[in-house]
Formats: structure tokens, C-alpha cells, sequence
């Protein structure tokens, strides 16, 4: 006989992309490549959902340009997700795009109970309308500070300021670190960080895994919400790309 | 995934005499990925570190050829069984591999299955089969813990199932440490640190080891946590700081005899209230233990032997419902009802054995230890197997599963002849001499 129908019981795990769809996102095929890099990082995505009993991974998108709306508006389980193409055109309203994301993590029609959810801000400029109001109505939400927030610049001309605003305070080790903006020079190294942020980063949220001692993995005395994993090995290091922009 | 090693390359490393071939990349984590390989034929799966794992932890190299050394406690481990050091300058064309090492171990047959899946719901598994993986796993522990070594990072994430035997395969043994040495740096996995560790008063340890093992325990028994109960109802975001109170400073078990305040929630953990009453009072007692008086003082926790001897005792007390056919394991002085339909449990047929009383259901087994005390608990090999009739279900016999024939009689006083791999029929037998010892049958 089998064991009986019976499962852990779950929490949902809201991961959001927040996608730059602003007129620069048309040159060089970066919007191409951000639409690719999520596409692929899909069946990725659903298996780490899959592995972790105590998670029901759900996303959704939001794309900003003259202003924010919804790309993926409902929340869908990652095992039915398949990613509509971004299009680029207009000026970059950054602002209001966390505006949207401020009114879906308030409950409701937040859940009561759930994991941290997961922002990803993905932008290659600067933002056109009011960032600082949007990010202060985001922050107002328990949920967003409770959000794992993580930023990708696409290209050198996004303002990692703003992007380091999301995120929170800078740390105070120097070198490559999640809790800084991830700099994608180049497609490959754009869907490694998509690719790192839609499975290592969920599994740590829905799923704790081994801990460590060395403090920027999250001992007992870490102030991390959730201990975010080791970034992974680029060929080539974002920080050492001085070349030239090859998308 | 990007592979830190070139899949489809052979590549020399410092001490083999053949070049490994890298057949596929099979997975990775924080620590590093996972290859299957291939050297001189024979399959293998090597891990390979990141720099930066190696750089977090500057005594895995010596930890692994320790462990290497002693080599492992019993197969279901898949054990490191040689270290590799890139030979200089061989993986230059691979900057993301280079300046780490890795080690060698047993490839992971296809039949096993993250236990994670078992926790989701998501595989199919008698509880027969799960009983027997808690066996293992428990074993598994008292033959690591007798080495004198520790494996600090017990977790679902670490185990893997073959769900139609119960077999087991403990992999990432690359934390195992000689006990009291506390020379690396995992602390384990929270849900599964003991509290002492998780608040960061005590380092990872055999003790600490036997509360993570008695988490995965109920886990897998289960299907759910043994402290989300109404405390974790009241928790909104379940993330870190939420987690130290639910597992450390707060930490109640959800089935504490003595104290109510954190029973599951009928809609929100209807699986721990479902599966709990499956078990007989002697397996629960052994939880109530380890995350009761255990919570805070490790040496109350159940030790390995005893979760052995309460585990293969149920086996032995397992029986089919005669009305739905669910697995229960009613005690012999306690006969109840069934857990799934309610139908009262009549007292079954049973084989008396020197050291052992075996409920008869189809696929209950005779062990060693039922015919020599001196054993120790093993469910390994058995000696015999109880099986329903090909064509007739519901006669019953049993099989002989030694390599020597064994003699005895039926009720009526007529000898019989049971030669290895043979089965009869129990209906008509008295009793039976077997190569062990005398396997008598007790009618109610």
C-alpha cells in the first residue's frame, strides 16, 4: 500500500522580475538577450521549485518604459510559465514600476502566510521619473523589506546608484557580492546571473540550505533575512570588463 | 549550467595513471558540481570545488583524506574514495577549474530519488519501504557514530531513496569529521541544526547529529516537520529570524505529551495529524525523547540503537487491514484499529522465534537478530520472507531465503521439507527448524 496521500505543507514564494523595456533596451539586442536569458532559465527554475517541498514558486513581471505595467500579471507557478517576449521603446519609469510591485505585496492580495519573496530589477539606464517616491511606497510594505532584492545593470550605463538603493546598504566587503548590483557586460554573463538569481537564490529562499561560519554566509549573528548563496564563477569577472560593450 | 570541467574531455590528474574522461556534468551547488567520469572503464562520479568553497574551508583536503583513510562505515554511503589534484597547468583553458581540487566516489544509481520528493508528496512509497530507509539511515549512523566520526549536515537534501525497497544513499561526506574535532566550517542545515547549534552555543558534534537524524526520521515518517505547528501558523514571513525562533529559541514539538500549545493545525498540517497515530507508541516515545528533554540537553536524545530496535520492531508488527489493505503496525499487547478505515485490527497469525514475534503479512521478513541476540539489528539479509501465493492472494507462505534446507511439520504432525528459495503454506504448518533456529507458528 502506499504511503498516504499526504505532503509538507506549503508556503508560496512570489518571485518578481521588475524588466527596463526602455528604448535603449532596442540596441545591441540586449532586450533579446534579457528575453532569452529568462526563457532559459525556466526548466532550471521549475526543477529547483520542484526539488523544494516546502515552496510553490510563483512569478510574475513587470516592464517599465513611458510607464509600468504588468507584463505577467498573475501570479503562475513556474511549471506553467512561458515567458511572452519584452518589447523596447519609451523612457524609463522606474519609479512607478515599484509603485506596482509596492500595491501586489500588500495583503492582500498578498498572502497572509508565505517565504520571502524574490524582487530582480533589471535595468541599463537611469530612471526618468520619481525612483526615490516609488522605492520610500515600496519599503513601506513589510513584505518588501522582507523581499530578497536583487539588481542586474545591463551594460555601463545603468545607474548603480538607484540599483544599490533597491537593494539596501552596500556591504562593507569589497569585491563581487549579491548584495551590490551584478554587472552584465555581455548576454553570457546576463544569463548566468538570471540564471543564479532564478534558482540558487529561490532555493535559498524557499529551502534553507547548509550553513556555514564565514559570516557572509549568514551565521547566527547575520542581520541577512535570507543568506544569499556565492555568486557564480563568471568567466570572465564583470568587475575586470573594460572592453568594450558586445551584446 | 556552466561546467567547471569540459564535458565530453579527458583530462590527467595528479596520481592517476589513465586519463578521466568527463562524460557529463550531473549538478551543482554551493559548494561546487558534480560529473559523472569514467577511468579505465569503470564509472565514477567526481565533485569538484569552487575556489571559493576550498578558500571557506581550509581543512576539507585533510578532512577528505581522513576520511578517505578510514574509509566508509557501511555502503550506503557514497563515500569519497580518492582525491584529485589537477596536474599544473592541464586545466588552463579552464580558469573556473583551475586552483581547485576534487575526489572521486560511487556513481548514484538512477532507482534513487531525493528524499526531498518523498517530503513534496511526489513519490510513490510503501511505508514498509519507509520504515526500512529509517532503518538504514539509523544504521547508517550507528556504524558512523562507532567510528568515532560525526557528519554534522543531516538533512533531507543529503539523502536519497530507492522507493521500491527502501534503500538508501547518504551522499555530501565531505563534512564528516573525527568527533569533537569541529575543524570545518558547516553548521548544518536549519529545520535540522539542533538547537544548540543554531544558536551558535555549541559546534556540530555526533550529539548533535543524533537530534538532525531524529528530524529526518520524523520527516520522512511523516511527511511534515516536527515543530510547524500552530507556532508557525503565527509566523507571516517564514524566513531566517522566523526560522531561529521555530527551531531554536522557541522550539516545541508539535506532539509534546506535556505541553499542547504547538499541536499541528487540522487544514494547514493535516499530513503530521494523518501519519502520526500510523505509528506504534514505542517508535513515538523515541521522538517525544529527542524533541522533548532533548531539545536542550543532548545526551537525553535517542540513541541510534534504540531507533534500530523500535524501527525493526515495527516492522515486525506490521499487518494488512483485512477491510482497505493499508499497512498498520498495531503492537502485539494493543491491537486497535486501522489508522485509514477504522476497521478493527484482529490479532493476526504469528511466528514465535527465539529472540522475535513476526506478524504474518505478506512481505514481513525474518532477520538474523530474531534467531541470535548477539547480532544486533540488521534487516539486510534475511532469512526468510513471508509471500502471498502467485495466483491466490490470500494464502499466505513462507519462503526460505537461506542456502540450507530446513525441516518441520505440519499441524496434522506431517513432515515437511523446505529446500532454498522454496515457500509453504502457512496455513497448515506447526512449525518449522530452520538453518537459525526454530520458527514456530502462533495461531490467535
Amino acid at each position: 500500500m502506499p504511503f498516504p496521500n499526504v505532503r509538507l505543507s506549503n508556503r508560496p514564494l512570489h518571485f518578481i522580475y521588475l524588466c527596463d523595456c526602455s528604448g535603449s533596451m532596442a540596441a545591441q539586442g540586449k532586450m533579446q538577450a534579457l528575453n532569452q536569458a529568462i526563457r532559459q532559465s525556466l526548466p532550471g527554475m521549475a526543477e529547483v521549485a520542484r526539488e523544494n517541498p516546502e515552496a510553490r514558486v510563483l512569478v510574475r513581471a513587470v516592464r517599465f518604459a513611458d510607464q509600468a505595467a504588468w507584463h505577467l500579471a498573475e501570479a503562475t507557478p513556474v511549471q506553467q510559465l512561458q515567458w511572452r517576449d519584452l518589447e523596447a521603446g519609451g523612457i524609463t519609469a522606474m519609479g512607478d514600476a515599484l509603485n506596482l510591485v509596492a500595491d501586489a505585496l500588500q495583503s492582500p492580495p498578498m498572502e497572509e502566510r508565505a517565504l520571502p519573496p524574490v524582487l530582480v530589477l533589471i535595468s541599463d539606464g537611469q530612471p526618468t521619473d520619481d525612483f526615490d517616491a516609488g522605492l520610500a511606497n515600496l519599503m513601506r510594505r513589510p513584505w518588501a523589506q522582507k523581499a530578497v532584492r536583487l539588481a542586474i545593470a545591463m551594460g555601463h550605463d545603468a545607474d548603480l546608484e538607484v540599483l544599490q538603493q533597491f537593494i539596501g546598504p552596500e556591504p562593507s566587503a569589497h569585491g563581487k557580492s549579491p548584495r551590490r548590483p551584478l554587472q552584465a557586460s555581455n548576454a553570457t554573463t546576463l544569463a548566468q546571473y538570471i540564471q543564479w538569481a532564478s534558482t540558487a537564490v529561490v532555493g535559498a529562499a524557499s529551502m534553507p540550505a547548509s550553513r556555514v561560519t564565514a559570516a557572509d554566509a549568514g551565521g547566527p549573528n547575520s542581520p541577512a533575512n535570507i543568506p544569499l548563496p556565492d555568486l557564480p564563477p563568471t568567466l570572465l569577472d564583470p568587475s575586470d570588463d573594460v572592453g568594450p560593450l558586445v551584446w | 549550467m556552466n561546467w567547471l570541467l569540459p564535458e565530453g574531455a579527458s583530462l590527467p590528474f595528479a596520481g592517476l595513471e589513465q586519463p578521466l574522461r568527463i562524460e557529463q556534468g550531473l549538478g551543482g551547488g554551493s559548494q561546487g558540481q558534480v560529473f559523472a567520469v569514467q577511468l579505465g572503464g569503470e564509472r565514477l562520479a567526481l565533485k569538484w570545488y569552487f575556489p571559493a568553497c576550498i578558500g571557506r574551508d581550509p581543512q576539507l583536503r585533510e578532512r577528505l583524506q581522513q576520511s578517505i583513510r578510514l574509509g566508509a562505515p557501511n555502503r550506503d554511503f557514497l563515500w569519497p574514495l580518492a582525491l584529485l589534484d589537477p596536474i599544473p597547468g592541464s586545466l588552463g583553458r579552464f580558469p573556473a577549474a583551475a586552483g581547485g581540487f576534487g575526489y572521486l566516489m560511487g556513481l548514484r544509481p538512477d532507482a534513487f530519488v531525493g528524499a526531498h520528493r518523498h517530503a513534496g508528496g511526489d513519490l510513490a512509497i510503501s511505508l514498509q519501504c519507509v520504515l526500512k530507509a529509517c532503518f538504514h539511515l539509523a544504521e547508517a549512523f550507528h556504524q558512523l557514530h562507532l567510528k568515532g566520526l560525526c557528519y554534522k549536515d543531516v538533512s533531507l537534501g543529503n539523502l536519497f531513496l530507492d522507493p521500491s525497497s527502501g534503500g538508501i544513499l547518504i551522499c555530501d561526506n565531505d563534512n564528516v569529521d573525527v568527533d569533537g574535532q569541529s575543524s570545518g566550517s558547516v553548521l548544518g542545515t536549519p529545520g535540522f541544526m539542533a538547537p544548540e547549534v543554531l544558536l551558535g552555543q555549541a559546534k556540530p558534534s555526533a550529539r548533535s547529529d543524533l537530534f538532525s537524524l531524529a528530524v529526518l526520521l520524523f520527516r520522512l515518517l511523516t511527511r511534515h516537520d516536527p515543530f510547524r505547528g500552530q507556532r508557525e501558523l503565527a509566523i507571516r514571513c517564514l524566513d531566517e529570524p522566523a526560522r531561529r525562533r521555530l527551531y531554536g529559541d522557541e522550539a516545541l514539538f508539535i506532539f509534546d505529551p506535556n505541553d499542547p500549545r504547538n499541536r499541528p493545525d487540522p487544514i494547514e498540517h493535516s499530513a503530521a495529524l494523518i501519519t502520526w497515530p500510523i505509528y506504534p507508541a514505542g517508535l513515538q516515545r523515541l521522538f517525544e525523547q529527542s524533541f522533548g528533554p532533548g531539545l536542550r540537553q543532548s545526551e537525553q536524545r535517542t540513541l541510534t540503537g534504540q531507533w534500530k530496535q523500535a524501527i525493526s520492531l515495527c516492522l515486525d508488527q506490521r499487518q494488512l487491514c483485512s477491510h482497505c489493505g493499508q499497512e498498520t503496525f498495531p503492537a502485539a499487547d494493543a491491537p486497535g484499529a486501522c489508522w485509514s478505515c477504522g476497521t478493527p485490527l484482529p490479532e493476526p497469525l504469528r511466528l514465535r522465534l527465539p529472540h522475535g514475534l513476526v506478524s504474518a503479512a505478506a512481505g514481513n521478513e525474518l532477520q538474523p537478530h530474531h534467531f541470535d541476540p548477539l547480532v544486533g539489528e540488521a534487516i539486510r539479509e534475511p532469512l526468510a520472507r513471508l509471500v502471498a501465493h502467485p495466483s491466490d492472494p490470500a494464502l499466505l507462505g513462507l519462503q526460505n531465503l537461506s542456502t540450507s534446507r530446513w525441516r518441520g511439520r505440519t499441524t496434522s504432525g506431517q513432515s515437511i521439507e523446505l529446500d532454498p528459495g522454496k515457500t509453504c503454506n502457512l496455513s497448515a504448518l506447526q512449525q518449522i527448524d530452520s538453518s537459525a533456529g526454530a520458527i514456530l507458528v502462533l495461531r490467535p
